[in-house]
């Protein structure tokens, strides 16, 4: 626990962490004051006027409690008339020249105006005069759309591409109510950050023209989940709605914090991955080249395994771990050679020193602390001699490998995504994807996250586990891998995988040590 | 009444060329300035009773007390010129008419307070004011006033004009900061306060270019010569910009302390045509209105204009006979502060236009009587919740004519109001 201070707010005596600006000081012990342009990625700024604050200890009447340490003994008064008149004043200039055009705006539901003004202001208009017009659906360029009226010029997207991206593509221009954020003439939005600007926008003022008017955010279930684009792990909201007579869609990534992780942000590309679990998904199982029921196809699969001379197993980087663990399980007890050979997830070069990774992979780590052989050396030597290979989701033709030119190796496919590896198999079985399963992965960085099942699709495919233990796997569920985990891989003898906290588990370096000697 | 202290040198023919000046006693201080300890010269300012000549009359050596200690950054003094108060035209005299008066005193300032980069921010508008300036300084350069070594002492004095682009908000001292660091000027959020944490992240005086320019007076002639003038609490002697509907509007040179209607009669002249006096704006636009009545018992220094609920701001006063429309007056004073409100922070941004608008609608002809109590309002509403107080200056001087003129602007709600011109 950091170390904490008391303050007084409103005549209560209260324990908070040490070292914060007031708003997130007092947050802690839940205690809301109002603010716009306040982010905790972006630092305090003090526009928006807000979170005016009044301390009783002699210094200015009012302060910015954005701008204000919280310190031992602050007596911090939020619930005067003057404060509570101060949030409806603010609200009430922030307001006068907003558009109202609530419903049909993507932010409604979610928009700290319709919030802010219910909770701190709830007053009827004393507007009479006409009101500013601005620049309306701008396009921004890094699919980003901007509504220069809805801007409550807060400054939140202008100090990320400023202090998060460093690209500044973003400025506010002109002076007094005609200031407006824009872009400079011909140099549109351009980073791999860019639609974090819709999310840190209080307001819709920043829309997504990939999200734009396809939901309302109140019919969205707000799921937690991980990215699986890359090997950073991104914690991220998944964001999805059944709607009447259709079946469960994702309508969108957001980011979700975590400080271990990601902080406050994702990239564009991870962002854009829901689409992944949309389309192009694996429906209809194979056997033998024919199209069949699932139960049919895992049968005619487990006959040919047992009919197989030579087997080999190749497993996908992004498989979870505890996938692995039980593809691991079953090759052994099949004599099969295990492989992870994917080479062509890692786009060398394309990653940065930020969020982005070049590993599109989502779990490669895993397949160190498991000793999964990922050299091209093992698999190609296995596959001179193979009669079935079966891939479990991982698409050999992105290392370069030709599916359909296998010679005598039949393939099998187990997986969730459509892919030429899939496409050349003779045997397919779909299954469950990241984001309607559950499971844990290891981020490049060594942290162990553990992901739950976001979406229940109509026709809801097996997960693999379920798949593995009906091929002739070891493992019931997930309590049975990790009681494995845990007696039989060292890396994970001291591992608590029932309880791996929200934020993910940072596996030590004496673990990963103990691995690689 | 009027006095030559500052403005001693501006009756003389090409005064701003170098050596016209030094033949009138320009640069004349530095031998003492040199042979006295720094903390000695700011010792001599501070019991000159100087106070800041921009408006806000803050005591200049006491706000040089206020550098940290022992830093080991360096110390910049910036000289704010961007003279935008409306009827204030004070400072470009001292540009033009003697500019080696500044520069001596930056060398003073810059001496006391230890620093060797001074800036002189001017305003945009002064093209040709700029260009004297800048001519001086080249010569204060070529002759050895300014650079390593000043006047041969072992003490660098650098100086940079930068020119502003046209914009209010740049005379409030971190948006000049902000704008001189090349960033749209916009007001800071204070503390930190320039003094600590300034100019390019240094410690950081702020002095308006009449306080600089007093200094050589200060330190040739004393403390106790300089307090000769004005008042106790007001010493010294200002240039008042006298302008609006009188005989002889000008900038003159008046100890503190004078009667304000003994002024306007006898420097200025007296009200024009001889009508009526109305009111006066006593130091600039953002400060309060007073009314005839009032106006007759009022001196021109701080703590009589304090005790009439006025400041005594720029030295610019603006004589209004009975001829003023102070309902269009009032619009064109909002006017002025809505548009150069930079537009950072909600209240200004928003609260300045909604104001216009109001005051528009009132002189169309299509205000409601609740529309005045509403303006009352959104002073109250916008004052002290804002980043600067470029707000405050609007509705502090807009209360003012709100609440002492009331009945024209209930005339204009009536739409009785008769058809009189703005001035």
């Amino acid at each position: 626990m950091a170390d904490t201070i008391k303050l007084s707010v409103n005549g209560v005596e209260v324990e908070v962490p040490a070292g914060k600006n007031l708003i997130d000081a007092v947050a802690a012990v839940g205690i809301e004051i109002p603010h716009i342009c306040y982010h905790p990625a972006l630092g305090a700024d003090g526009n928006c006027r807000m979170c005016l604050v009044e301390i009783e200890d002699g210094r200015p009447p009012l302060v910015a409690a954005c701008k204000t340490k919280a310190a031992e003994g602050m007596k911090v008064r939020l619930d005067s008339e003057k404060i509570k008149k101060i949030q409806r004043d603010i609200m009430e200039f922030e307001l006068i020249n907003h558009p109202i055009d609530c419903p049909i705006c993507d932010q409604a539901g979610e928009c700290i105006l319709q919030d802010y003004y219910v909770k701190y202001d709830h007053a009827p208009s004393r507007m009479r005069v006409p009101q500013v017009t601005k620049g309306k659906k701008m396009d921004f360029g890094g699919g980003v759309v901007h509504d220069q009226e809805r801007c409550v010029l807060c400054a939140r997207c202008v100090r990320f591409t400023r202090l998060i991206t460093k690209t500044g593509e973003l400025g506010i221009v002109n002076r007094t109510d005609q200031a407006r954020v824009n872009i400079f003439p011909g140099r549109p939005l351009n980073n791999r950050y860019a639609l974090n600007v819709v999310d840190l926008c209080p307001v819709g003022a920043m829309t997504s023209k990939d999200f734009r008017f396809r939901q309302r955010a109140w019919f969205l279930t707000k799921s937690k989940g991980i990215c699986h684009g890359c090997s950073k792990g991104c914690n991220i909201y998944i964001d999805h709605n059944r709607e009447k007579y259709k079946d469960d869609i994702i309508y969108r990534y957001r980011p979700r914090h975590n400080a271990l992780v990601n902080g406050y942000f994702i990239c564009d590309a991870g962002r854009m991955t829901y689409k992944l679990e949309n389309e192009k998904r694996l429906r209809m199982p194979l056997a033998a080249g024919q199209q069949v029921d699932l139960e049919s196809a895992v049968n005619a699969l487990k006959r040919r395994i047992d009919q197989a001379d030579k087997l080999v197993f190749l497993v996908s980087p992004s498989c979870s771990l505890e996938q692995m663990r039980a593809i691991q399980q079953l090759a052994t007890h099949k004599a099969a050679v295990l492989s992870g050979y994917s080479e062509g997830y890692i786009q060398k070069g394309d990653g940065d020193d930020y969020l982005i990774q070049d590993d599109k992979s989502a779990n490669r780590a895993a397949f160190a602390l498991l000793g999964i052989d990922e050299s091209k050396d093992t698999l190609t030597a296995a596959l001179n001699e193979a009669d079935l290979l079966i891939s479990f989701g991982n698409d050999l033709s992105l290392s370069g490998m030709v599916c359909t030119a296998l010679g005598k190796t039949e393939l099998a496919f187990v997986g969730s995504y459509a892919n030429n590896c899939a496409d050349a198999a003779s045997y397919l079985l779909p299954v469950a994807s990241y984001s309607e399963d559950s499971g844990s992965i290891i981020n490049i960085d060594g942290v162990l996250q553990r992901y739950g099942a976001a979406v229940v699709k109509n026709e809801p495919l097996p997960s693999m586990l379920q798949i593995l233990a009906q091929l002739g796997g070891a493992f019931g569920d997930v309590q049975a891998v990790w009681s494995d985990l845990n007696s039989a891989v060292e890396a994970f003898n001291k591992v608590d995988l029932q309880n791996i906290p929200a934020e993910g588990l940072a596996l030590t370096v004496s673990e990963v040590d103990n691995v690689t000697a | 009444m009027e006095v030559k202290i500052l403005s001693a040198r501006f009756d003389i023919a090409d005064a701003n060329k170098l050596e016209v000046a030094k033949e009138h006693g320009a640069y004349g201080t530095l031998e003492k300035l040199f042979a006295m300890e720094p903390a000695e010269v700011t010792e001599v300012v501070k019991a000159s009773g100087l106070r800041g000549r921009g408006g806000a009359g803050f005591p200049t050596g006491l706000k040089w007390t206020f550098l940290p200690k022992g830093l080991d950054k360096p110390v910049y003094l910036a000289v704010n010129s961007d003279e935008s108060e409306p009827a204030t035209f004070k400072d470009r005299y001292i540009l033009v008419r003697d500019p080696h008066m500044l520069i001596e005193g930056i060398i003073i300032c810059c001496y006391a307070i230890n620093s060797h980069d001074a800036y002189i921010y001017i305003r945009g508008e002064y093209i040709s004011q700029a260009k004297i300036l800048q001519a001086a300084i080249d010569e204060a350069y070529a002759a050895g006033y300014l650079g390593d070594k000043v006047a041969g002492h072992d003490f660098r004095v650098d100086v940079t004009v930068h020119r502003g682009a046209g914009a209010y908000i740049c005379g409030e001292e971190t948006a000049l900061l902000e704008s001189i660091e090349g960033k749209k000027g916009q007001p800071r959020s204070k503390p930190p306060f320039p003094a600590v944490e300034g100019l390019y992240g240094c410690p950081t005086i702020i002095n308006n270019v009449q306080s600089i320019a007093s200094l050589p007076f200060i330190i040739e002639k004393g403390a106790d010569a300089y307090k000769a003038y004005g008042t106790e609490k007001s010493p010294g002697t200002h240039l008042f910009g006298i302008s609006g509907l009188v005989k002889k509007p000008g900038m003159y040179e008046l100890p503190l302390g004078l009667p304000l209607v003994e002024v306007i009669d006898k420097v200025a002249g007296g009200v024009r045509d001889g009508r009526k006096l109305k009111g006066i704006i006593p130091g600039g636009s953002s400060t309060p209105v007073l009314t005839a009545d009032e106006a007759q018992s009022v001196t021109l220094d701080y703590e009589s204009m304090a005790a009439h609920k006025t400041m005594f701001g720029s030295g610019g006063i603006v004589v209004l006979d009975d001829t003023v429309d102070i309902v269009k007056l009032a619009e064109n004073l909002v006017h002025f502060y809505y548009h150069e409100s930079c537009g950072q922070c909600t209240p200004c941004r928003e609260g300045l236009g909604w104001m216009l608008k109001i005051l528009g609608a009132i002189i169309a002809g299509k205000g409601k009587a609740k529309d005045i109590d509403l303006l009352l309002e959104l002073c109250d509403n916008i004052e002290m919740k804002t980043v600067c107080v470029l707000s405050a200056a609007c509705t502090m001087s807009l209360r003012s004519y709100l609440n002492k003129f009331r009945s024209e602007f209930e005339a204009y709600v009536a739409n009785t109001a008769s058809a009189q011109p703005v001035m």
